[in-house]
């Protein structure tokens, strides 16, 4: 994992250029919304850019950010020309993948499962197996959720989403960080100026 | 970022998560169960005959007298005390651990997630406050490690009856405490990965963290979904002036009237203006970029006292790597 001050410094590089990027073409854009749009959307791209796909989230990111209508224009313009590989790279990558090893792990289920059931059956009482299933579901359950705030979640097994949750808090982390320093440092400018 | 040590304080009024606390009374019945282990051995054989029985079995065996053990609650507390000058904690507290371990095979008996399971706990947990109030008496400890246990036991039954998984929890914790009390801080006992209760416990264990991380990533893009919102609020405009951004909060930062959560950034803004002064050398030289910075020039004067202000030492390394991450990019 990276050093975190170095992630906050490449963040920081991204996200500018991404801003004056964006601001750079149309100066008419002073609705509240189209500005937090615009800042949230260049954060989350220098987020995913730093990472240069070598994360799944960071690949997905990119992916949803050129796929949705609004926000594909913006996108290609803060991502701006040196990004075409990572564009490529993003957009072809995560369906073949997901559809490949949605196969094979439907493959390996059913081969397995033929198997399992003869090994061990333990008359166990009916309602331990039931406080057994209940906690699966449990575990499903949040795993599930796990997968749909994670971007690009739903393509990964359990074992990588746990380690793509964990560089994607790292980077978030980042992100809060830098954005929160800015926004001070802006009010404080602001406050001084007035 | 703050690991979740699962060291154990003693003495201490735990606010962290679970297995801390398990921790403690693991330690608790540690020290009870060596007391026990010094009796003779017709006491200790017939509790470690239970702790031997299958669940099933000692269910059967103990269910026979549930309203017993429950009235028999009352009745301990009153042995112990007694025979707190005799000395002899034992047949007492071997009692009330036999009803604790009834009651909590009681629950395995309905371990679906029904309310009247939840009433349970409440049972349960009050069986065992009187039995660990017991101990901490029979130490020469005076009343406060009384109260500290007593507390976390109130701790513990409110968490259990807020959480969804009460019932499973309650029934978790006290098979641990009935069961694998020789063993501290051991999720899964020897020999026992796979068999139904510790995957049982295991596996809400693993919910239970899952729980925090989805709270944590929910937390922190909220976050960001507020900044952002905060940071449109503040400027007027898209690209707004980090020139004067950095340039002015150079004084501020200094002299620390700027709020102690960007203190802590400081350090690293060094970096950040050494990297903005890189980057003015290079787009000067970029065709690309040179009408911005030209239009960034005319509306403010704030590049050559930037400059001024901001001569940090830093070492040339960092320096060099910068520059040439930026040659990379460029």
């Amino acid at each position: 994992m990276r050093h975190p001050s170095s992630l906050k410094q490449e963040f920081l590089k991204k996200w500018i250029l991404g801003l004056q990027r964006c601001g750079f073409s149309s100066k008419k854009s002073t609705s509240i919304m189209e500005r937090k749009k615009a800042i949230k959307l260049s954060a989350d791209l220098a987020m995913a850019s730093t990472r240069n796909g070598t994360a799944c989230w960071s690949r997905a990111l990119i992916a949803n950010a050129s796929r949705d209508h609004e926000s594909k224009i913006l996108a290609e313009q803060i991502l701006g020309p040196e990004s075409q590989s990572l564009k490529k790279a993003s957009s072809t990558m995560p369906p073949v993948i997901c559809s490949r090893r949605i196969r094979s792990k439907k493959i390996l289920k059913r081969s397995c499962s033929s198997q399992v059931r003869r090994v061990r059956k333990i008359a166990l009482p009916q309602k331990v197996l039931s406080a057994n299933s209940v906690a699966k579901r449990l575990v499903q359950k949040r795993t599930n959720i796990l997968k749909s705030l994670v971007p690009g979640g739903e393509y990964m097994d359990d074992i990588s989403l746990i380690e793509e949750t964990l560089d994607y808090i790292a980077y978030l982390r980042a992100q809060v960080d830098v954005m929160r320093f800015v926004a001070s440092a802006t009010e404080v400018v602001n406050r001084n100026s007035d | 970022m703050e690991p979740n040590s699962a060291s154990y304080v003693p003495g201490s009024c735990p606010t962290r998560p679970e297995p801390e606390e398990t921790g403690l009374e693991f330690l608790q019945f540690r020290d009870e169960i060596q007391r026990l282990m010094t009796v003779p051995p017709e006491n200790a054989s017939s509790f470690r005959a239970l702790l031997e029985l299958p669940a099933t079995q000692a269910m059967q065996l103990l269910h026979s007298s549930p309203h017993s053990a429950a009235g028999g609650g009352d009745e301990h507390k009153r042995h112990s005390s007694s025979s707190f000058t005799n000395g002899n904690l034992t047949f007492p507290s071997n009692k009330a651990l036999i009803e604790r371990a009834a009651k909590f095979s009681v629950f395995a008996a309905a371990a679906e997630i029904s309310p009247e399971t939840s009433s349970v706990p409440s049972n349960s947990s009050a069986n065992s406050d009187k039995v660990k109030t017991e101990p901490a008496e029979t130490d020469s400890n005076p009343g406060s490690s009384n109260k500290t246990q007593t507390q976390k036991l109130a701790k513990r039954k409110e968490r259990q009856k807020k959480g969804k998984e009460s019932a499973k929890k309650s029934k978790n914790e006290s098979r641990e405490d009935a069961e694998k009390l020789p063993y501290v801080h051991v999720r899964a006992r020897r020999g026992q990965a796979t068999d139904s209760h510790s995957l049982a416990e295991r596996i809400s264990g693993t919910a239970l963290v899952l729980d925090e991380i989805i709270n944590h990533v929910q937390s922190l893009q909220r976050q960001v979904e507020l900044l952002s919102m905060r940071l449109a609020a503040v400027n007027p405009r898209i690209d707004f002036n980090f020139d004067s951004v950095f340039a002015t909060e150079g004084g501020p930062l200094i002299d620390g009237n700027i709020p102690s959560m960007v203190s802590p950034l400081m350090w690293p803004e060094n970096p950040f203006t050494e990297n903005r002064q890189n980057f003015q050398q290079q787009w000067n030289f970029d065709a690309v970029h040179q009408p911005l910075w030209g239009r960034e020039e005319e509306n403010h004067t704030f590049i050559t006292p930037e400059n001024s202000l901001f001569s940090y030492d830093s070492s040339a390394n960092s320096a060099s790597l910068h520059s040439n991450q930026l040659k990379m990019e460029l």
